[in-house]
């Protein structure tokens, strides 16, 4: 944790190397070619791999056969438009205003689209995880299905396709797990709305914990 | 008594073609089809399981979850980073504390603050606490759901000490809400390690006398030898880990692996495999852990370093830009976070990968072919928590 | 005992049949999610025991409970659940909820799948706050619970009417 973290640009250029993640991102490399769209590194910490959709299953394949991360964690999404409610965190007496949608900017590796699928792999023999992150684009919001490289990834994208919206192709169940059937929308998507909070501001807006150790608050709270 | 009222009537018919409907259909292709849950007292929480049956034997078995979903991935980015550890509390609420700090250690990698050797060592005792107290209540209910209903009384009875000691240091019997980015709320009081030591040996003894009551039983060990095998390369695929990985014989802890800053690699425990898969090997593997914990706790009270609890962090917490997985051996088996900041008060997205959810979605595999009690084994061994499947 | 349709109970009568009532509650657990442990432990474990009051836990269905107990998270998913459970129990019955979410909500007000409350579905007698409440506190509500019974007019009950208790 003591090193400086890399600067978020698409190859990792940071002050200090990180010789076992370069070496299995070689060997991605070397698998993948040209699929591989983005990567970063935090030294010490964590390697990302943003493929293309095409080669999604190629690279798990890879990923799982040819660098040894046989150790499966989890498939998921993430919506990238920042929130049209913001997050609330105004006063409490604040109208909730739907603002223009900001600019949308994405995370470690890169990103084109608004929706990206994001999966993460172990190797317990290398002592490290990869993430894998993939763009979907909106017009085409399919993914080919994970389960023939980790049988485990079946219930997680039932969750990210109800939560999501995302198709996955050749998924052989592929039907809600958590919200009742009648339930319309995609929870997680950050134009969902959370109505509770639209009928009533969050009320714990102002309250911000004093720290233990802060001069000024010391003895008062218990 | 008199005679039945009108009304009394129609609500027992009622309720009379409510439970047809519900419990049993029979179906004349593929079998019988049997409901267990959403409230059946052999699946803790409210699982359902739809089983379809030849006779006794499991054709096929599909959990059907959702009935604890409570948003808690939405509910993250509506919140700042300190409320955000009071509801992540509440995801496996048997080991409440040990939810917090894989959160907190991404919070504190992002912000690039690292909590003083004294807060780390108290974290790790108190994850081993709430490891003990989590585990200790699996025993009791693994024996219940083979019928043994002595060893639940015991195991409630000797986790409330464990309970106690939780509550003495943190001021919360089961939600303790202790942690704090940069460090702990408090430091320990006066006293603490003395009594949680004679808790610890009071919960060596309660393994001993699980082992002798429980283990050694003739009919617990015929309903769980060589039930419910899951084979190393099956676990891996489905994404098993903690005790239920180890039982497969995967020597593999993210304690002793990847401790992520805490303190466990500062004292001597082992980590306990069993080659077998089974459902006693489960068992077994916990029980044993449970022991291992309390020489952490020891070891660890014993070796406790002096200095500030809690690192200098800012009074408004606001997280740099970046994203951070942090995975940590929590009771259930690795729980990580992974958490995307935008630089807020709050995190723009925080995936929870909750241990139950991926060590419940071997069910419909392990279950085929196997009797209808020994679903109740298996799931009873696979021990998840209706919270940590659902979130 | 056509007295107590009738609506014409003896004091006394009324009485004797509330305490007995009242000692003898068959308490249907229904554990939800964290409230259940600590339902559990006051059901359960040797320390609360809460036989001790005249409670008697684990009945084998709904139908031969007199008290169900809600502890915990009440989702949208769950409602025809528990709806069907409690039409199932005979009458008299009696409802305790248990801890801040099936009270209100609680930490998931805002949340997309919770009920914000399971008043909203079944009548309540007793609210126990907390999150979780104490094994402590669930005694408490259901000593108040007891109380309660101690003083209704059994007839009334009887009819199906809803109670009032002063």
């Amino acid at each position: 944790m003591s090193s400086p973290e890399a600067p978020a640009t698409e190859e990792a250029e940071a002050p200090v190397t990180d010789e076992v993640r370069e070496e299995v991102l070689a060997e991605l490399r070397e698998d993948l070619g040209d699929a591989i769209v983005g990567t970063h590194i935090v030294p010490g910490q964590d390697l990302w791999v943003r493929v293309t959709k095409d080669a999604w299953q190629q690279a798990g394949f890879a990923l799982r056969d040819g660098a040894g991360f046989k150790m499966f964690e989890f498939v998921s999404a993430i919506d990238w438009l920042p929130s049209p409610w913001g997050k609330s965190e105004d006063s409490p007496t604040d109208e909730v205003v739907e603002t223009e949608p900001a600019e949308i900017v994405t995370g470690y590796a890169g990103g084109d689209t608004r929706f990206q699928v994001f999966a993460r792999a172990h190797s317990q023999t290398r002592k490290m995880g990869v993430t894998l992150k993939v763009d979907v684009p909106e017009d085409d919001f399919s993914l080919p299905t994970w389960i023939p490289v980790f049988a485990g990834a079946n219930w997680h994208e039932r969750e990210t396709r109800e939560m999501f919206g995302i198709d996955f192709v050749g998924h052989p169940h592929l039907v809600n797990i958590y919200l009742p059937g009648e339930f319309e929308g995609h929870p997680l998507r950050k134009d969902f709305p959370l109505l509770a909070r639209h009928v009533k501001p969050w009320p714990g807006i102002v309250d911000i914990e004093p720290m233990p150790g802060d001069e000024s608050e010391e003895g008062e709270e218990g | 008594m008199a005679a039945i009222t009108d009304r009394q009537r129609l609500a027992y018919a009622n309720a009379q073609a409510a439970d047809g409907r519900v419990n049993l259909e029979f179906e004349t292709d593929e079998g019988m089809t049997l409901n267990m849950g959403p409230q059946h007292p052999a699946t803790h929480g409210t699982l359902r399981i739809v089983v379809k049956l030849d006779g006794e034997q499991v054709l096929s078995c599909e959990p059907v979850m959702g009935y604890m979903h409570r948003g808690y991935e939405k509910l993250t980015e509506v919140r700042t980073y300190p409320q955000v550890t009071t509801l992540i509390n509440r995801i496996d609420w048997l080991g409440s504390f040990a939810n917090e700090v894989p959160f907190i250690l991404a919070a504190e990698r992002l912000m690039e603050i690292e909590a003083p050797p004294r807060a780390q060592w108290i974290r790790t005792a108190l994850f081993e606490l709430s490891r003990i107290a989590n585990i200790s209540l699996f025993v009791g209910d693994m024996a219940l759901h083979i019928g043994a209903m002595t060893a639940a009384f015991y195991a409630f009875r000797d986790r409330e000490f464990v309970l106690n000691q939780i509550e003495a240091a943190t001021g919360g019997r089961f939600h303790p809400n202790f942690d704090r980015i940069g460090g702990l709320k408090d430091d320990l009081p006066k006293g603490w390690i003395a009594d949680t030591k004679a808790a610890m040996e009071r919960i060596r003894d309660f393994c001993d006398e699980m082992e002798i009551l429980v283990e050694g039983n003739e009919i617990f060990e015929a309903r769980t030898r060589g039930i419910g095998v899951i084979p190393a390369e099956v676990a891996m695929q489905f994404g098993l880990t903690g005790a239920n990985l180890r039982a497969s014989g995967v020597d593999w802890d993210l304690r002793r692996d990847e401790p992520v800053g805490l303190a466990w690699n500062e004292v001597d425990w082992n980590v306990i495999t069993h080659p077998d898969g089974d459902s006693f090997a489960r068992f077994w593997v916990r029980l044993q852990e449970i022991r291992e914990s309390t020489r952490i706790v020891d070891q660890l009270l014993d070796g406790l370093p002096a200095g500030p609890y809690m690192a200098k962090v800012p009074r408004i917490i606001k997280v740099p830009e970046g994203e951070a997985w942090v995975a940590t051996e929590n009771p259930l088996g690795e729980m990580g976070y992974y958490v995307v900041s935008q630089g807020g008060l709050g995190p723009f997205r925080v995936k929870i990968r909750t241990a139950s959810f991926n060590n419940v979605s071997v069910v419909p595999w392990v279950c085929r072919g196997v009797y209808v009690p020994d679903v109740i084994t298996i799931l009873a061994s696979l021990y998840f928590i209706l919270g940590d499947i659902d979130r | 005992m056509g007295l107590v349709e009738s609506g014409k109970l003896p004091k006394p009568l009324t009485s004797l049949l509330n305490t007995s009532r009242k000692y003898s509650i068959w308490i249907f657990q229904w554990g939800l999610a964290c409230c259940a442990i600590e339902m559990g432990a006051a059901l359960g474990s040797p320390r609360y025991d809460v036989m001790r009051l005249g409670v008697i836990p684990l009945p084998a269905s709904p139908r031969q409970a007199d008290l169900v107990c809600f502890s915990g998270t009440v989702t949208d998913k769950m409602v025809p659940s528990i709806r069907r459970l409690y039409d199932q129990m005979p009458d008299p019955k009696y409802v305790i909820s248990m801890g801040s979410c099936a009270n209100c909500g609680g930490p998931y007000w805002d949340s997309y799948s919770v009920t914000k409350g399971v008043d909203q579905i079944v009548p309540v007698d007793v609210y126990v706050p907390g999150c979780p409440p104490r094994p402590e506190a669930l005694l408490e509500g259901i000593v108040l619970l007891q109380e309660r019974i101690g003083k209704e007019d059994m007839a009334e009950r009887w009819r199906g009417e809803p109670i009032v208790v002063s």
